[in-house]
């Protein structure tokens, strides 16, 4: 059998293919870059801007320097406040968050009581700009506590090592995961159910290839088209708008690969409940439009009701979302990311078995 | 369940074996039974026609010897290979052209000629293949900009990529303009001239009599008659047949008892089957004919008869005898 060349064929008449649909490159990849911009110009600059109120119940030098690392990361302001003061500054949205020092948080960094949390507070509607609030204080809190013998006081370098995440630089993982859904459904599993229906896949089984030949060179083939697509988007993001990655580039394959799958496989199971492929298309977008908008992509799920919070963490495009924003945003490794990776390889083994168990070929 | 009888040794010893041999052959569709028990061969060479109307199983049948679907029982030896045990081989030298065209999006017509080379183990060149069915000026035109004409010739083309001793072709000039339809009849007779042996569907007439060797005259699932197009003509439809138009009151029971009517179908138009046309005409243009509508009787010197027409038996007549109905009804 000669399977390699015939799958080279299907594989590259795939690709060609899909970089010569127009319409669906800029359903996919032109959109993508649209939502950079429109979010780049929104909340523009480069520089980050959040402003939170203390509430400080601890008044040890100790609360005192920790607050003061956090201001001292460029575009960040803290600014004392009682607690009625800070809330209703929060309700004014005149602060982006307020960050509650509890009673004990010297004693905690000196290692002389309890280990002690900094709360933080947002408002309801969340913007991304809250998510990177978030991730400041997260890392200065780290390195805070990562500091933490008696001996360590809190100065510049610690406070320099903080990430200055920007929109953009939110933007690009976020949309890297906006490939990864659309063309996951729309080239893979679509293309196929488009296939079938027009007959291609029956004239083509008509030939000595093989049926998983034919299988294995249409998800090969998207998977390359998201690829292509996450590179030009990379490239544009970083060079057009200045976003920088503060982890590993080849640490984002992993999310990108089982996300990819994932959808793949969530592609195939509307395709076997469909008939047509406008029902597939019709299905697909009531399934990737809430999606979208429920995985942290354009703010961060912290934000949504709590119900809704659990739905969205049920669902793959999350954990793909968080995994890239970890890698991207906070520089993390693969351990922060290990979860997220088994939980989309789940979704892909599961939603993937179940559409060959339950696959048509007319 | 119907057990096939295997193909006797001495055939096989011979060398004489059919390209295809088809033996009970049954599938059904839920309670819907598509192929009913069809048993024929296909001699090396022939042009072998499937002549039916729509839903008379010759799709199903095809798609059955090409390896595209189970059958619920029977056999089918394919160029002495048995498909249902192993498909991919008898692929591998067949041609296969479905009804429906189907080619991937966003193709070129070279690049789908390469593709289909590249699902093969022989092929033969892209270049020559393109040349020889007119397409070179559009070879690097996106398939879906091709006339429907265009668009079958590149079907063809793509079935003989691979060189196949056998090729199977179905409606291949259904919803083509008549020129069209002339040009793929040439193409036709050229597979045939090449020795190739050819199964072709089709549900028009003049396309069975000019290409085929034989034809199968399929009906429900079944093969009714299967013969050269000559004989089955001169047995299922001998005679003349005299067709005119229909008019309203026409007596079609008197018309049947004219001298040498051998059979009268009437629907839109009115056709009789007789040895003797010219008694039947003499009779027919009598303007005091008893059959004639009382409207038409009295017209000043006009009979009822308009659009006269008088012909040979065709295989339009001879499946009308067998099945009672009309192929394009």
């Amino acid at each position: 059998m000669n399977g390699f060349r015939s799958f080279r064929a299907l594989a590259v008449n795939e690709v060609r293919a899909s970089v010569r649909n127009r319409t669906a490159l800029i359903f996919t990849l032109g959109l993508a870059v649209l939502f950079m911009i429109i979010f780049g110009l929104l909340f523009g600059g480069n520089g980050l801007s959040v402003t939170f109120d203390a509430v400080n119940n601890d008044h040890t030098a100790e609360s005192a320097s920790y607050l003061k690392a956090l201001g001292d990361v460029s575009g960040v302001t803290v600014d004392s406040k009682s607690h009625t003061a800070a809330f209703a500054d929060l309700k004014s949205d005149s602060v982006t968050a307020i960050l509650v020092i509890p009673k004990g948080f010297g004693a905690a960094v000196l290692r002389t009581g309890p280990a002690q949390q900094v709360a933080i507070y947002q408002a309801g509607g969340g913007s991304s700009s809250t998510a990177i609030a978030d991730d400041v204080v997260a890392q200065v809190t780290a390195g805070f506590a990562g500091g933490g013998h008696a001996s360590v006081t809190l100065g510049a370098p610690q406070a320099a090592e903080v990430n200055q995440v920007t929109e953009m630089d939110y933007m690009l993982p976020s949309m890297i995961a906006y490939i990864i859904l659309f063309s996951g459904v729309n080239y893979v599993a679509i293309g196929l159910v488009e296939k079938r229906v027009t007959q291609v896949l029956r004239r083509f089984r008509a030939t000595p290839v093989r049926s998983s030949t034919i299988l294995a060179a249409q998800v090969v083939g998207g998977g390359l088209i998201v690829l292509l697509q996450i590179l030009v988007l990379v490239a544009v993001g970083v060079w057009v708008f200045g976003a920088k990655n503060y982890g590993s580039w080849l640490l984002l394959i992993p999310p990108i690969v089982l996300g990819t799958a994932s959808f793949v496989g969530i592609g195939f199971l509307i395709t076997s409940v469909t008939r047509t492929s406008e029902a597939a298309r019709a299905l697909a977008a009531m399934i990737t439009f809430p999606l979208m908008f429920l995985s942290g992509l354009f703010f961060p799920i912290s934000s949504l009701p709590t119900v809704v919070q659990d739905i969205a963490r049920i669902l793959p495009l999350a954990w793909a979302s968080d995994a890239l924003h970890q890698v991207m945003n906070d520089g993390a490794g693969f351990s922060a990311i290990g979860t997220d990776c088994l939980v989309m390889a789940a979704w892909a083994v599961v939603t993937i078995s179940v559409a060959a168990w339950r696959f048509r070929w007319d | 369940m119907i057990h096939a009888e295997p193909m006797p040794a001495a055939v096989r010893l011979r060398g004489e074996m059919a390209d295809i041999d088809v033996t009970g052959l049954v599938k059904r569709y839920g309670d819907v039974v598509a192929v009913d028990g069809l048993s024929f061969s296909v001699q090396k060479g022939e042009v072998f026609g499937m002549l039916g109307p729509n839903g008379a199983g010759k799709t199903t049948t095809l798609e059955i010897i090409e390896g595209l679907r189970t059958p619920d029982a029977g056999t089918v030896q394919v160029l002495g290979t048995d498909v249902l045990a192993h498909p991919g081989t008898v692929k591998e030298r067949i041609g296969v052209q479905l009804q429906a065209t189907a080619l991937p999006p966003f193709t070129k017509v070279r690049e789908a000629v390469q593709l289909f080379a590249a699902l093969y183990q022989r092929s033969r060149p892209v270049a020559e293949v393109i040349e020889e069915f007119n397409l070179e000026e559009k070879a690097d035109v996106y398939t879906d900009k091709l006339s429907g004409g265009q668009m079958q010739r590149l079907s063809i083309a793509l079935a003989l990529i691979n060189d196949p001793d056998l090729v199977f072709l179905d409606e291949p000039t259904t919803g083509l303009d008549p020129q069209a339809r002339l040009n793929i009849w040439t193409v036709i007779e050229g597979i045939r001239g090449r020795g190739k042996t050819v199964v072709l569907t089709t549900h028009y007439m003049e396309e069975a009599e000019r290409l085929c060797n034989r034809v199968a005259v399929v009906e429900r699932g079944r093969i009714v008659a299967l013969d050269p197009p000559r004989r089955l003509i001169a047995e299922h439809a001998p005679g003349t047949t005299v067709e005119f138009a229909n008019v309203p009151g026409l007596d079609v029971e008197t018309l049947r008892k004219v001298p040498g009517v051998e059979r009268v179908v009437a629907d839109g138009r009115v056709s009789i089957t007789t040895r003797t046309p010219e008694t039947v005409l003499h009779t027919l243009l009598d303007p005091s004919a008893p059959w004639a509508p009382a409207e038409a009787g009295g017209g000043e010197g006009e009979g009822a008869i308009r659009d006269l027409m008088v012909r040979h038996g065709t295989l339009e007549d001879v499946f009308l005898s067998l099945t009672g109905r009309s192929l394009r009804e």
